[in-house]
This record gives C-alpha cells, sequence and structure tokens, in this order.
C-alpha cells in the first residue's frame, strides 16, 4: 500500500477542478471515490508538528511507551489529513470556496505507525438554506484489520 | 492509574483552558500542508475579495480544522496523565478567524456519567478570540475506561 507522503500531493486546487462535482451533481448515498493509505513514524510526527500539535506521544517513542498506549499513535485528529490523502484531485471537496461550517467525530481507537487506512465516505444529505448550498458528509475511516479508527460528519456551503 | 480515581476528582463546571494560538501565514501554511487542505480561502487575497454568494470575508481565513487540531491539543493534555481518552468532538465554526488572530480554547466540565462498562465526562467547548468574541463551540466527550480502548496490534 502506499505510504503517505504529504509533499506528493498536489497544492494547486484549481487544477482539474471542472471534473469535481457541483453541488447539483452530488447524491447523497454515491461512494466517494478513495485509496488507501499507509501512514508512518514520520507522517504522524510531521503531521502533528504541521498542525501545531507538540504532544510527545506523537513523535517520542520512549514517552509514548510508558503510556496505556504503549507507543507512539497518530493524534485523534488524524482525519483531517485522510480525508485528503485517501481522495484525489477530481474529489468535489477539494473544489475552491467550499467553507466548512461544523464537524463532528467519534474517535474508537487510535491510528499506529504502520496502519493502512481505508476511507469510506458520502454525502448523506443536501439541502438549500439562506440561499446557500449545504452538503452533509460523513466518512468513515478504518485500519487494516477493518477495526473502526474514526468516523465523522461535516456540514459544508458549496462553491456556486 | 485507576480509572474511578481519576474520574471521581473531577468536578462539574470545572474550566480547562488551552495554550493560546496565534495564526499567521506561516501556521497557515504549515497546516495546509500537515491536512493537504490548499483551498484558496486560506491563501489568496485577491480571491477573498470575491463574492461567496451570502458570505463576505475581509481576507484569508484560518482553516476551520485548526479549531478542531487546537481543541484536541488541549483535552489530550489534559486527560493523558489523568488517564483519560478523548473520545469525541462536535463543533460549529461561528465566525471566521482572520490572520494576526488569536484563539484560546476553554473547556468546561459540563457532567459525568457512568454507563454499564464506562465512565464518561462532557466538556462544553467554546474557543474565542483576543476580543473574547465566540469563533467555535461544541461539545467534546472523554471517557475514563479500566480496559484502553484499542490496545497495540
Amino acid at each position: 500500500m502506499a505510504e503517505l507522503k504529504l509533499e506528493e500531493y498536489e497544492n494547486d486546487f484549481w487544477k482539474d477542478v471542472d471534473n469535481r462535482k457541483t453541488w447539483d451533481q452530488i447524491i447523497p448515498g454515491e461512494l466517494r471515490d478513495t485509496k488507501p493509505v499507509t501512514i508512518t513514524t514520520d507522517v504522524i510526527a510531521q503531521f502533528a508538528r504541521l498542525i501545531g500539535d507538540d504532544n510527545p506521544l506523537y513523535h517520542d517513542e520512549a514517552f509514548a511507551k510508558k503510556t496505556p498506549y504503549g507507543g507512539i499513535i497518530a493524534p485523534p485528529s488524524l482525519h483531517i489529513v485522510l480525508m485528503f490523502a485517501c481522495t484525489d484531485i477530481n474529489d468535489w471537496m477539494r473544489s475552491p470556496g467550499t467553507i466548512n461550517c461544523g464537524q463532528s467525530w467519534y474517535y474508537n481507537i487510535p491510528a499506529r505507525p504502520g496502519d493502512t487506512i481505508t476511507m469510506r465516505g458520502t454525502a448523506l444529505d443536501k439541502f438549500i438554506k439562506k440561499e446557500r448550498l449545504f452538503a452533509v458528509h460523513e466518512n468513515a475511516f478504518t485500519n487494516q484489520l477493518g477495526q473502526v479508527i474514526c468516523t465523522g460528519r461535516g456540514w459544508t456551503i458549496r462553491p456556486v | 492509574m485507576c480509572a474511578q480515581a481519576e474520574f471521581d476528582k473531577i468536578d462539574a463546571g470545572l474550566e480547562i483552558t488551552g495554550r493560546p494560538f496565534t495564526v499567521s501565514r506561516e501556521t497557515i501554511a504549515d497546516f495546509a500542508l500537515g491536512s493537504l487542505d490548499f483551498n484558496p480561502l486560506h491563501f489568496d487575497d485577491n480571491y477573498m475579495d470575491e463574492s461567496f454568494g451570502k458570505t463576505q470575508f475581509k481576507g484569508v481565513i484560518m482553516h476551520g480544522m485548526q479549531n478542531f487540531a487546537v481543541i484536541t491539543r488541549t483535552l489530550t493534555d489534559w486527560l493523558l496523565p489523568r488517564g483519560g481518552y478523548h473520545r469525541r468532538l462536535e463543533t460549529r465554526w461561528l465566525t471566521p478567524v482572520y490572520l494576526g488572530d488569536t484563539i484560546t480554547v476553554a473547556a468546561t466540565v459540563q457532567r459525568k456519567l457512568e454507563t454499564d462498562g464506562s465512565r464518561w465526562v462532557v466538556f462544553d467547548i467554546d474557543v474565542t478570540n483576543q476580543d473574547g468574541v465566540s469563533v467555535a463551540r461544541g461539545e467534546a466527550m472523554a471517557e475514563f475506561a479500566d480496559v484502553f480502548p484499542g490496545a497495540a496490534h
């Protein structure tokens, strides 16, 4: 499975913008195209540093060993990057102007170095409110043993 | 560490305050790479002059999920030495966070509950900027379990 390397992803969200589903084209219930990624000790430490989380649990094996986790884990907030890491340039969450309104996440078990994580993602619903186009999306991430890492729901305003 | 003893020490109303987080172009660039979220809302000053339907901004904005990361840091830093596990976070963004803003997380114990199999603490979450305006609000849930959820495999 492909190791997650942040530098390998396209950082221009205007590229291939016309390939992405608009609000009109999003079908609630339809699965988004995803691919599994394998997370390493390096990418866990890098992710934690870049999002501003300096807890040694995410980069110091000696420290982490003494915690109930028994070793380095990924921050619970890893789903922030997994959503983009497991989807490609054509995924509609990359549409410029997508506005995040709120999210809710349940954390089941931690992700660990070496885990290969699979995403299942759908839009659950779409609606119009105050002339804004909303989508509700649900994602679940599981590891190579089929165990649920976390599940979450988000609300975004889609660009017109 | 005894989960019951640690759970018993926590009282409703207890407030945990996180370390302040100040937003700059550097923190936004870091978060963008960390999250792979390169939406121009966070970079492009000219783009932000445009109209977004009914929504109007006054400059580039912090990633909404940066709130999530700072809230998670606040909870985990407090829970880890007490043997508690961060289990859930729900937030709504109320107002955009701009360059130069400093946000601070307050997590207040709303209630404690014992279920058939475990012990739970529910927190009210309020993230405020330097003017005391709430930029995000929500709820979090921590577990004080006898058995660690998700042993190493």
